[in-house]
């Protein structure tokens, strides 16, 4: 509270009054049990020129910790968990089931080891569908689902602007190749590449088509999608609606409003506005803003050379050829909305003006490293890109029959592993309890990496999993 | 909660209730929950300037053609001038920028480009160049598409007989074995007989293509479509999903005697037969100016908007009849489109109405419905100031009129018109052709300003090919757009509206959906596979290609 009224004197002296920007509800007594009590003018948030951290942050702590209740709208009787609002062909009977949801009734109730915006236990898994045709599922059978470990948000805010960065420049790309077709009158060819990472190859003609079959690891829109297992979602922001919608029937105006539903309650439970672009906005400001993972300190000298030997062992065997140490970020201004989502997610065109939330400012990532043009050095052990990772020799991976958003069963997003020393159990569906047997797991693309870890001995094998359980999300 | 809270909360509460009262009056207002898309007149800056005009012939068509006529995908546009010389405009808008047309030589003598009703395009000669079928007054004309916009007459070459009769519709199938297109021609009065114009209609034509030698085709015999009642739109269209379409008239009561709507069944190599009473055909008299046809529900059997005097009809196939019949019922006071008086200003008389057209102008998903109004030129009877309707489809079913909010009401006297996205920003613009005033040419904002348009819904634009085969365009295809559970269908159609055409992109609203599953039945009833596309983009679809082509415009 203390805090909170001193956010609020250092906005007054910045000259729009915080009452402008941030309300609450009066009428509430102190012992409601109604979580959403606040909400955030983001369009007068964004003209005041105050910091957008300092107001957005700590409302979104408090929402990704909140426990909704139906007072709030949670529960969507007449909705599916989907992306698109749909409406169920059944309503359950069941406000709660770890199935199709409701699953949660708090965003912290699975992202919470070792802390609040980390990952979850296999007992917080998921079951993952797109909730079309068969959203009412009540079976873990996997032909209508699938299963998934918890993800940790930690760094969220740096891959996202990674992610938007290279999407700028593979789209930069695409826009050359489509002119030099153009003006030589002949198709052209390019091999994609940003960051030191390739995406395949486009063909651009003449007319201005383009042969997108070669494409490799990304979508054909070349919008790069970077959080969930899969790598199918663009920003924090399309994935806090989806998030709010599908596991707390929470659901956004920005998507399920009147606007593109034709009502204000379209899950039916008696609530309209279940939650505001203000409110999103402060979710996603928590989460951009929560600190990267580091790797561990004070380790003793044994493990802290094993490490070291790992770390090398790790680049030789090629591992880092996907999990790659760290990529170069341009800016640290995050703008909300961002450049590349959709409608059904509040864009950049749905305001006057994008908050500005500079990353710049924050402690934790003043202490990353810099490479000689400046650029911050994100240690996120990624490539943003997905991949094949199992075959019929090794496909303990392959362990979903359903394909997500137009991307293969056996196909996912390369994991960061930044933070892995603290998100066990391992795999996307969380159901591998050590580094090693993680590591085993790999096929697919990563099989030769794989068996070169296999052919090492014993003690090499051993220092990089010393090296992979330094990599720890401070608590 | 802390004192400084509780402060701030008062403010919170008056801005909210404020900003509900605003949104309330503005449902009241619009009567749309739907995005209102705004438009901004553009024609004279875009450069085009160009009136239909003359006199009785041309109170009726005033159409228009939306093609690519130049093979850079963006659509350009053939104006109908009436005593006026016909026009050709190119598209050189600049991509999200304001519409720029530039007027360009068709090659054309101005014989030939003068007395021109409407237009449409097709790929008549298979080499998937656009062609174009000039609708006059006096012998129309085929129009072999050469690419650069230039055209040659094929009348001759294609043993053509363009006639003498005043035509005012069109619409074109192919035939299943046929590898050239059936051609239907719709002729309004015929002027010679004794007693015109009252109750002198002329009959309609049906030309089908004759295979010669080295496969050269002709179109030399006319089948008679007899009786003819004054037609204003005529369109192929598998009414009742037989895989076998029918052709639908929509007749002027004005003229006729006797007369009524027409639905003729065309049975592949046997001679047209119209439907009947002891087929199910009921009798509908209107003033029958344009017809409109989407399938709203998705059900196979798709629905009709008639525009007339007075309301625009609806009709939907009726659910407690047979369906093999063709028993339709009306639906248009239910959801909301009879659009029968002007929706704005203190005149009170019936509507005028013309080119109707469905499309998504706000790329929510849902369809909209447009339609030219315009008195035909002094009838006393009806709205003087008659403002084109934009009626706007909504979550519940029914639609709304947002003619006015939208900017598109004017007092000018619409005929023929066509929603496309002339400047390939994913919004649809219009071009309506008025009647003794200028073509008014809208470009659509969104939800933005003439400075800056910005998007509304996703959307995503279709064409298909089949190279390679006859019919390289696909006419009689279906487009299937799934988004969810969500399904919408549009099919390529050659016809309806009023003496306009279009051919091109087909444009889908995919509301918040930011993928979509495209299917296509081709003309030969053959499904695709589903083909998997994001949103806000233009895809090429080739018929057995695995993967769809994307197309960036420059």
């Amino acid at each position: 509270m203390i805090r909170n009224f001193c956010r609020a004197t250092l906005a007054l002296t910045l000259g729009l009054a915080l009452s402008q920007i941030s309300h609450a509800d009066p009428d509430l007594p102190p012992w409601s049990e109604k979580a959403i009590q606040e909400d955030v003018d983001i369009e007068a948030l964004a003209a005041s020129g105050q910091d957008p951290i300092a107001v957005l942050q700590p409302l979104g702590e408090r929402l990704f910790s909140a426990k909704f209740t139906t007072l709030d709208g949670a529960g969507r009787p007449d909705a599916t968990g989907a992306i698109v609002p749909t409406k169920v062909r059944r309503q359950s009977h069941l406000t709660f089931q770890r199935l199709a949801g409701l699953d949660a009734n708090a965003c912290a109730s699975c992202h919470n080891e070792p802390v609040a915006g980390g990952s979850g236990a296999f007992t917080a898994n998921v079951f993952v569908s797109e909730g079309f045709t068969s959203a009412d599922f009540d079976t873990i059978d996997p032909q209508f689902s699938n299963e998934r470990n918890t993800n940790a948000i930690q760094g969220a805010g740096l891959i996202e602007l990674l992610a938007r960065e290279m999407t700028s420049e593979l789209r930069k790309q695409r826009k050359n190749v489509l002119a030099k077709a153009r003006a030589n009158g002949r198709p052209e060819q390019i091999a994609l590449e940003t960051k030191g990472v390739s995406f395949g190859s486009l063909t651009a003609y003449p007319d201005g088509t383009l042969e997108v079959s070669e494409l490799d690891g990304i979508d054909d829109d070349l919008t790069l999608r970077p959080f969930s297992q899969k790598g199918v979602f663009p920003s924090l922001r399309q994935f806090t609606v989806n998030a709010m919608n599908a596991h707390h029937g929470i659901q956004s105006t920005e998507r399920f409003g009147s606007k593109w539903t034709g009502t204000d309650d379209f899950d039916a439970d008696g609530h309209t506005t279940e939650m505001t672009p203000g409110q999103i906005s402060a979710l996603v400001a928590w989460q951009a803003t929560l600190p990267a993972p580091t790797r561990k300190e004070n380790l003793p000298d044994i493990w802290q050379q094993a490490a070291q030997k790992g770390e090398e062992l790790f680049g030789e065997i090629d591992c880092s050829s996907c999990h790659i140490p760290a990529l170069p970020l341009e800016s640290l201004v995050f703008y909300d909305p961002g450049p590349f989502d959709t409608a059904g997610t509040l864009r950049q065109s749905d305001v006057e003006t994008p908050l500005a939330l500079d990353l710049s400012t924050l402690d934790w990532v003043k202490s990353l490293p810099r490479d000689d043009q400046g650029r911050v050095l994100v240690p996120l052990f990624g490539d943003l890109k997905r991949h094949k990772i199992a075959d019929a020799a090794n496909d303990t991976f392959g362990n979903e029959l359903l394909a997500q958003r137009f991307v293969a069963r056996d196909v996912f997003i390369t994991s960061e592993l930044w933070g892995i020393g603290s998100t066990a159990p391992y795999g996307h569906r969380g159901d591998l309890t050590t580094l090693n047997e993680v590591i085993l797991a790999h096929g697919g693309d990563a099989t030769e990496s794989r068996k070169a870890y296999s052919k090492l001995a014993e003690p090499d094998r051993q220092s990089i999993i010393a090296f992979l359980r330094s990599l720890e999300i401070a608590k | 909660m802390n004192k400084l809270s509780f402060t701030i909360s008062g403010a919170f509460l008056a801005v909210g209730m404020a900003a509900n009262s605003a949104q309330a009056d503005e449902t009241a207002r619009s009567g749309s929950l739907a995005p209102v898309p705004a438009f901004v007149e553009e024609a004279l800056s875009a450069g085009i300037d160009h009136t239909y005009d003359g006199a009785w012939e041309f109170f009726v068509g005033g159409g228009t053609a939306i093609f690519d006529c130049n093979g850079d995908r963006r659509p350009d546009l053939f104006v109908a001038g009436g005593i006026n010389q016909a026009q050709l405009f190119q598209n050189v808008s600049p991509t999200g920028g304001a519409l720029k047309f530039t007027a360009v030589d068709t090659g054309l003598g101005a014989k030939q480009s003068g007395k021109v009703l409407g237009a449409y395009p097709l790929d008549f000669n298979n080499d998937d160049i656009l062609d174009l079928v000039v609708l006059r007054l006096g012998e129309n004309l085929l129009l072999e598409g050469q690419g650069a916009c230039k055209f040659e007459v094929s009348n001759r070459s294609l043993g053509f007989d363009g006639g003498r009769e005043w035509t005012t519709a069109f619409s074109a199938i192919f035939e299943p074995d046929l590898d050239y297109p059936t051609l239907a021609f719709g002729n309004y009065v015929d002027r010679s007989k004794p007693g015109a114009p009252w109750g002198t209609c002329h009959d309609n034509f049906l030309f089908r293509p004759k295979a010669g030698e080295n496969n050269h085709v002709t179109y030399p015999d006319a089948t008679r479509l007899s009786p003819g009642y004054c037609t204003l739109s005529i369109l192929f269209t598998d009414w009742n999903r037989s895989g076998e379409p029918a052709l639908r008239v929509s007749n002027d009561r004005h003229y006729y005697r006797g007369g009524e709507e027409q639905l003729w069944a065309v049975p592949p190599g046997r001679p047209p037969r119209p439907y009947r009473k002891a087929d199910g055909w009921q009798h509908l008299k209107i003033w029958g100016m344009g017809i409109a046809s989407i399938d709203l529900d998705v059900d196979g059997f798709p629905e009709y908007a008639l525009t007339s005097m007075g309301d625009t009809k609806l009709q939907k196939l009726d659910g407690e009849s047979d369906e093999t019949v063709p028993v339709y019922q009306d639906i248009a006071f239910d959801l909301g489109v009879t659009a029968h008086r002007p929706y704005s200003g203190e005149d009170l008389k019936p509507s005028t109405g013309w080119h109707s057209e469905f499309q998504d102008v706000n790329n929510d998903g849902l369809w909209d419905l447009f339609i030219a109004k315009g008195n035909v030129e002094a009838m006393p009877d009806f709205a003087d100031i008659d403002p084109d309707n934009l009626l706007l489809g909504q979550w519940n079913g029914k639609f709304a009129e947002v003619g006015d909010k939208a900017g598109i009401g004017t007092d000018r006297r619409g005929r023929g018109a066509g929603l496309a996205d002339f400047n390939a920003d994913g919004l649809l613009d219009l071009v309506v052709v008025n009647r003794a005033a200028p073509v008014s040419l809208f470009r659509n904002l969104g939800s933005g300003t003439s400075e800056q348009s910005k998007p509304l819904g996703n959307w995503l634009a279709v064409d298909i090919r089949q190279p390679g085969k006859a019919n390289s365009r696909a006419v009689g295809a279906k487009i299937s757009v799934k988004t969810g559970n969500r399904t919408v269908v549009k099919d390529i159609q050659v016809g309806a509206g009023h003496a306009s055409g279009q051919m091109g992109f087909v444009h889908f609203g995919l509301g918040v959906a930011e993928r979509a599953n495209v299917r296509i039945k081709w003309p030969d009833g053959d499904w695709s596979h589903g083909y998997r596309v994001f949103a806000n983009g233009h895809v090429i679809i080739e018929r057995g290609v695995e993967k769809a082509r994307l197309w960036y415009p420059e």
